[in-house]
């Protein structure tokens, strides 16, 4: 698994040091990935989407990955599935390597590894009733041998993810953003997948909808046993749903640590500007003047070298801009990549 | 007292098809004095983009039908002028921040073209082509975009840039009342944070008062001096930011509202949502909209239309409070 390469040396032995932590802790990490790399060709150059990212998860946990659109945390969440095949690195999932897989291989594992997509209005064929969308899956892979047994899943995965039967002939566009979700959650876990990425599965609905199906997804969590990959823009919610987050910023794992941990102690300065981003709903923030963060996202084809924040980074020093910026462990278990502290 | 600019009385909208009615907006009155926020919340459904294409009169004019109320703007019935009154005000004194930038603009124009057309469109000081290319270049640094984009497409722009331009549209008349429909939910948050400093501070700066329509309760925190909590196309709380956060009374589909956001500071693992779905907007109930999701439903409230209770403009349309009316 030590590929080496200019980073990666570090990051390297830090998930080595990892491994043998979590060793010793007795978990057993379902998801491991090392330095995942996704590059895309475009006529400017190669677009680093996702560059050099590590971490592992263990079963039955949750990592959420946050960041604003564009650093590529949707690419990562495709790359895991291997929707888009890696560039380089290496996705141990349960001990096998699913970017070195052969495609009938891969065919085979998919079941396990399944995806709730973010947009429930475009994600969903609007010429299939919900019956035959939430088959759908189990008639691809050939899972299930006669019709009834078909039948009785759908209808005990409606009921799970809570749609009445009387909508089992109902079309996508019949329903509200809220049921439509929970198409697609029905649709993942059918096939009773250990791992799903979920990737911005409430952005596209109201709050109040967005409460009930983070409900559900974490009551399903605990009743299936599922592995999370929760990729989110919103930080309360991936605050509430997740044991561990990372942040990402173009590409790159800029910190990563437990979930209470990043939001008491965010020690780089994009993780504390994002935090500082979010409107808070008390009287006290009316007018509140804020240090804002200037500028917005550049460009991921042919990023500089040194850091990649250091374009909007307040505390900008010369030695940013030179070299790879590893991750470092700051606290036990808490990981940032800054020069600065 | 601080001069009204709008007051909206009573106002109904329902969009009518051959074959059903949509009660879309029943019955809601507010109103904005100069330089004020109105934070105008609710879900999908509630109403609130009805509420501002009624006061635009951009609503289909096919299916949707202003069956009551009023809209003061200035003094003068908006309802009542002619199309031709209507354009002028449209765009020039009452502007529009639409939701989502990436459709918003004209895809084969220059954003300094669609900038300056609104100029050209209310162009009351005749000015000269020049000087609309002046104002536009003006405008654009005001809300941050260097000069030297006005001759790029939208599509060379970001998510956050686009919605930038769609405010420079919206203000390059310096209108005197800015409607912004969920302006910043398209964006990502630290470009929220932006875009929602900018409005503030040109608001500031001109004395515009701003109707924020959003669901986002933390962006109204950060915003609005009066909030109007909307429900199935009625008001059902309203008041003084401080009355909507702090108050101790409160409709109980607020509550819920607030219970559904995940907090950030808590460790409360579940949340705490409002059951069941926004109720059919063609089936007019007897009572109360929100009964069906209620927690403290009674036998009254299925029959009866909640009264409004009221208390130093604070105002609760809800039967719970109905024996302490002052």
């Amino acid at each position: 698994m030590k590929e080496k390469n200019a980073g990666g040396l570090v990051c390297g032995t830090i998930s080595a040091q990892n491994e043998k932590k979590s060793c010793e802790m007795g978990q057993e990490n379902l998801l491991q990935v090392s330095h995942l790399k996704k590059y895309f060709r475009t006529p400017a150059g190669m677009l680093h989407a996702v560059d050099d990212v590590s971490f592992e998860i263990a079963r039955g946990k949750t990592m959420g990955v946050v960041g604003e659109s564009g650093c590529g945390k949707s690419t990562l969440g495709r790359t895991l599935l291997c929707l888009d095949e890696p560039t380089s690195g290496e996705i141990l999932f349960d001990g096998t390597d699913l970017a070195k897989l052969k495609k009938r291989e891969m065919k085979k594992i998919r079941p396990r590894i399944q995806m709730v997509f973010q947009d429930p209005y475009s994600s969903l064929n609007g010429r299939m009733t919900v019956r035959q969308l939430i088959a759908e899956p189990l008639l691809v892979n050939k899972l299930c041998k006669t019709r009834n047994e078909v039948d009785r899943k759908v209808e005990e995965m409606m009921e799970t993810v809570g749609l009445a039967e009387r909508l089992a002939t109902a079309y996508p566009h019949e329903m509200d953003g809220g049921r439509r979700q929970r198409i697609g959650i029905a649709r993942a876990l059918i096939l009773e997948p250990d791992f799903v990425v979920c990737d911005e599965p409430v952005s596209a609905l109201d709050v109040s909808i967005q409460a009930q199906i983070l409900n559900l997804l974490m009551d399903l969590q605990e009743s299936m046993g599922l592995t999370y990959v929760f990729i989110t823009h919103d930080l309360s919610v991936v605050r509430h749903i997740s044991d561990e987050i990372m942040v990402m910023y173009l590409g790159k794992c800029v910190e990563r640590a437990d979930a209470k941990e990043i939001f008491r102690n965010p020690v780089h300065p994009y993780t504390k500007a994002l935090l500082a981003a979010i409107p808070i709903p008390s009287v006290e923030s009316l007018h509140k003047v804020r240090e804002l963060l200037q500028g917005e996202v550049t460009s991921p084809v042919n990023p500089k070298p040194g850091c990649r924040f250091a374009a909007r980074c307040p505390f900008v020093t010369e030695d940013c801009l030179q070299g790879e910026i590893p991750l470092r462990e700051v606290e036990p278990g808490h990981f940032a990549a800054c020069r600065n502290i | 007292m601080a001069e009204q600019v709008l007051g909206v009385k009573n106002l109904t909208i329902q969009y009518k098809t051959d074959l059903e009615t949509v009660y879309a907006v029943n019955g809601i009155s507010f109103s904005l004095d100069k330089g004020e926020t109105l934070g105008l919340v609710g879900e999908t459904g509630a109403g609130k983009t009805t509420t501002a294409l009624g006061i635009m009169r951009l609503l289909p004019e096919r299916t949707a039908r202003v069956s009551e109320g009023e809209i003061l703007f200035e003094g003068r019935d908006l309802q009542k002028l002619s199309e031709q009154e209507m354009q002028k005000v449209r765009g020039g004194r009452i502007s529009m921040i639409f939701q989502d930038p990436m459709t918003a603009l004209n895809p084969v124009l220059t954003v300094g073209t669609q900038i300056g057309e609104a100029l050209l469109l209310h162009n009351e000081e005749n000015l000269s082509q020049k000087e609309i290319e002046a104002k536009v270049e003006e405008t654009l640094e005001l809300v941050g975009i260097p000069k030297e984009r006005k001759a790029e497409y939208p599509y060379q722009f970001s998510g956050g840039m686009r919605q930038r331009v769609v405010i420079a549209i919206a203000l390059i008349c310096n209108p005197e009342l800015l409607i912004a429909d969920e302006p910043t939910t398209a964006l990502d948050v630290t470009i929220q944070a932006q875009i929602l400093a900018m409005i503030c501070n040109l608001q500031r700066k001109y004395g515009t008062s701003v109707i924020m329509i959003t669901h986002d309760l933390g962006v109204v925190a950060e915003t609005c001096d009066k909030v109007a909590i909307m429900y199935a196309g009625e008001i059902v709380e309203y008041g003084k930011l401080k009355d909507i956060f702090e108050g101790e009374k409160h409709h109980p589909y607020t509550v819920g509202l607030f219970g559904s956001i995940p907090s950030l500071t808590g460790d409360d693992r579940r949340l705490h949502p409002i059951d069941g779905l926004m109720p059919d907007p063609t089936k007019k109930p007897e009572g109360c909209w929100f009964a069906p999701r209620c927690g403290r439903c009674t036998e009254k409230c299925r029959t009866q239309a909640p009264p409004v209770w009221e208390k130093d403009g604070h105002q609760i349309r809800c039967h719970l409070y109905d024996a302490e009316e002052v």
